[in-house]
């Protein structure tokens, strides 16, 4: 069901010349949860999306399950499926309903029978705590609506790793909750989860481990209680400090 | 509430006065205006001659002629609601003579004309839809090849006169492939339109977030499925406005066919106003015909828009 993650000594080096990743290197265990904190442009969402080769590297590699993520060329799409992926925006289809939106990529790609799919995406839907708003349009749901559909949407490739870019962060805050409460429920159903967020109640609560990152650069990695121990005069409390306030 | 009907006043007046002043320019330089000829050259009422194509006797049952041929026995011909009949039961007729005549409504040139240039633009559109959703999608390619080859072909028609084109497609194009006038007339507009419409196709791909194609990608999506699934189906929309304008501007745009002799509407006025003097009227009833068209295509579309507007709402 859940797959490791291996990144490996990954350099990212945009066209502009940025630096965005510096030899990243990170395993995250199969059912395990790493949140990935750190200040604005140290390059969280570029780390995150090597993992599903939204962004290629200069260097290093990614392995799902062992498989090697940016030197096959073939099975791309396959590979992809293995890691789910949501965004700060929700990116939902806007012209499909909800169902279709999540119905879409199972019926195109892999060629499953409707009914298997519609079921699935219903108990899904059910899961995320939409089980009615299946004809609706995304523009009718509230933003913390349509990111649950979008964890759905996600969860109908049925992968082994889940990618959040701040989930939470485009949220009006009493919609917050209910994101993260369905991220919680497949935290504890084993999900190899990698989350980028500044909610660090979830990260006490739910991470196995935090990574600190900054300048492209893993800074600290540590489990949530030592990790939000004050250590005077770090970084890490300098950001801290900002964030919690 | 008073200062609008003012305005509109205003408009009205200067209307007026402009149709006055080209009334009393045209009264400077000697023209019979003969208006009443005009109609006869869109649609007619007029007696036609009908002729039999055999030889033989005539034979008469109510109102009903019909010719026994006597050269070949099996041979025989019918007229019926003749309106005038000049034979008479018994009457031996050669081939060619008229037995009779017929009134009815004939289409007349510049009909013929506007039927043409009707004819033209569809077909030109039709070709022209995927040939600029095909060069519009190769914009946005990130394949070298296919981007610099599209952006080519836009370069090349966006900046060459539409005339130059037809004359390339007419004697160029062709002549090596033997195409007949029509079918190159309708190559050449449809090659210049499909660039125009790989230009609005394009800006409509651009106009969709990235995030769209990101999201279809990382469901595991090939670039084709998030393309055809995801992009276009929105894209599309937001096209439609820029692509009727087109379609208006390549019916103004297919008068320019006339010149390798497509009688189009263009070329039916040019001949009409040869057989009758009367340019003025003939050129400002071809302008009048053209905006009926266009006009009507544009309220069409209007509506169409607005029901588009509300289906998204
Ligand atoms: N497509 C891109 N092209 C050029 N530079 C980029 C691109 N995406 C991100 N960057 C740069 O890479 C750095 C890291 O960005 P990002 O990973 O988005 O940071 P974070 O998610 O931690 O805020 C930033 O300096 C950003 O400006
Ligand atoms: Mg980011």
């Amino acid at each position: 069901m859940s797959a490791s993650v291996e990144i490996c000594n990954v350099s990212k080096l945009f066209g502009n010349g940025v630096r965005a990743l510096d030899k990243v290197s990170l395993t995250v265990a199969a059912g395990e949860v790493v949140c990935i904190v750190g200040p604005s442009g140290s390059g969280k969402s570029t780390l995150l999306r090597t993992v599903n080769r939204l962004e290629t590297v200069t260097d290093g590699d990614v392995l799902i399950d062992g498989e090697s993520i940016h030197t096959a060329s073939k099975q791309l799409n396959a590979l992809r499926q293995k890691a789910g992926m949501v965004f700060q925006q929700f990116n939902l289809f806007p012209h499909l309903s909800v169902i279709d939106n999540i119905t879409l990529a199972p019926l195109k790609v892999c060629a499953e029978p409707v009914e298997t799919v519609r079921q699935r995406a219903q108990q899904l839907l059910d899961r995320v705590g939409l089980g009615d708003r299946g004809d609706s349009y995304p523009a009718q749901l509230s933003g913390g609506q349509q990111q649950r559909v979008a964890i759905a949407r996600a969860l109908a490739m049925q992968p082994e790793v889940m990618l959040f870019d701040e989930p939470t962060s485009a949220l009006d805050p009493e919609m917050v909750g209910g994101v993260l409460d369905v991220m919680k429920a497949l935290a504890s159903d084993g999900m190899t989860m990698l989350v980028v967020t500044h909610e660090m109640g979830f990260a006490r609560a739910v991470a196995d481990r935090v990574v600190f990152m900054e300048s492209g650069r893993i800074e600290q990695i540590a489990q949530p209680e030592a990790f939000f121990e004050p250590a005077n005069g770090s970084r890490l409390d300098t950001f801290l400090g900002q964030v919690l306030r | 509430m008073k200062s609008r009907w003012f305005w509109h006043g205003v408009y009205g007046f200067i209307l007026l006065a402009l149709a006055v002043s080209i009334y009393a320019a045209s009264r400077t330089v000697d023209y019979t205006w003969r208006w009443d000829r005009v109609p006869d050259y869109i649609v007619a009422y007029e007696d036609a001659d009908l002729r039999t194509t055999l030889t033989g006797i005539v034979e008469i049952t109510d109102g009903r002629v019909q010719i026994i041929g006597t050269q070949d026995a099996a041979a025989a011909e019918s007229f019926a609601d003749l309106d005038e009949i000049l034979v008479e039961d018994g009457d031996y007729v050669f081939d060619g003579d008229v037995i009779g005549s017929r009134s009815g409504w004939r289409i007349g040139p510049l009909a013929w004309g506007l039927v043409v240039t009707l004819q033209l633009s569809i077909l030109a559109l039709l070709f022209s839809v995927p040939i600029g959703l095909l060069a519009g999608l190769g914009r946005v390619s990130t394949n070298p090849a296919a981007r610099n080859l599209a952006a080519t072909y836009v370069e090349i028609i966006r900046g060459t006169p539409l005339l130059v084109q037809i004359f390339i497609f007419y004697f160029f194009v062709g002549t090596v492939l033997s195409l007949s006038r029509m079918t190159a007339g309708v190559a050449a507009l449809a090659v210049f339109t499909g660039a125009y419409i790989a230009e609005i196709v394009r800006a409509g791909i651009e106009s969709i977030p990235k995030g769209q194609m990101e999201a279809a990608r990382s469901l595991g999506m090939s670039y084709g499925q998030a393309m055809r699934h995801v992009i276009l189906p929105q894209a599309m929309r937001r096209t439609l406005p820029p692509m009727a304008g087109q379609l208006i501007n390549l019916i103004k745009d297919s008068s320019l066919v006339s010149v390798i002799a497509i009688t189009d509407l263009t070329k039916a006025g040019r001949e009409v106003v040869n057989s009758t003097f009367s340019p003025f009227e003939i050129w400002f009833t071809v302008a009048g015909m053209y905006l009926v068209l266009t006009a009507s295509l544009s309220l069409v579309i209007r509506r169409f828009e607005l029901r588009l507007a509300r289906a998204d709402g």
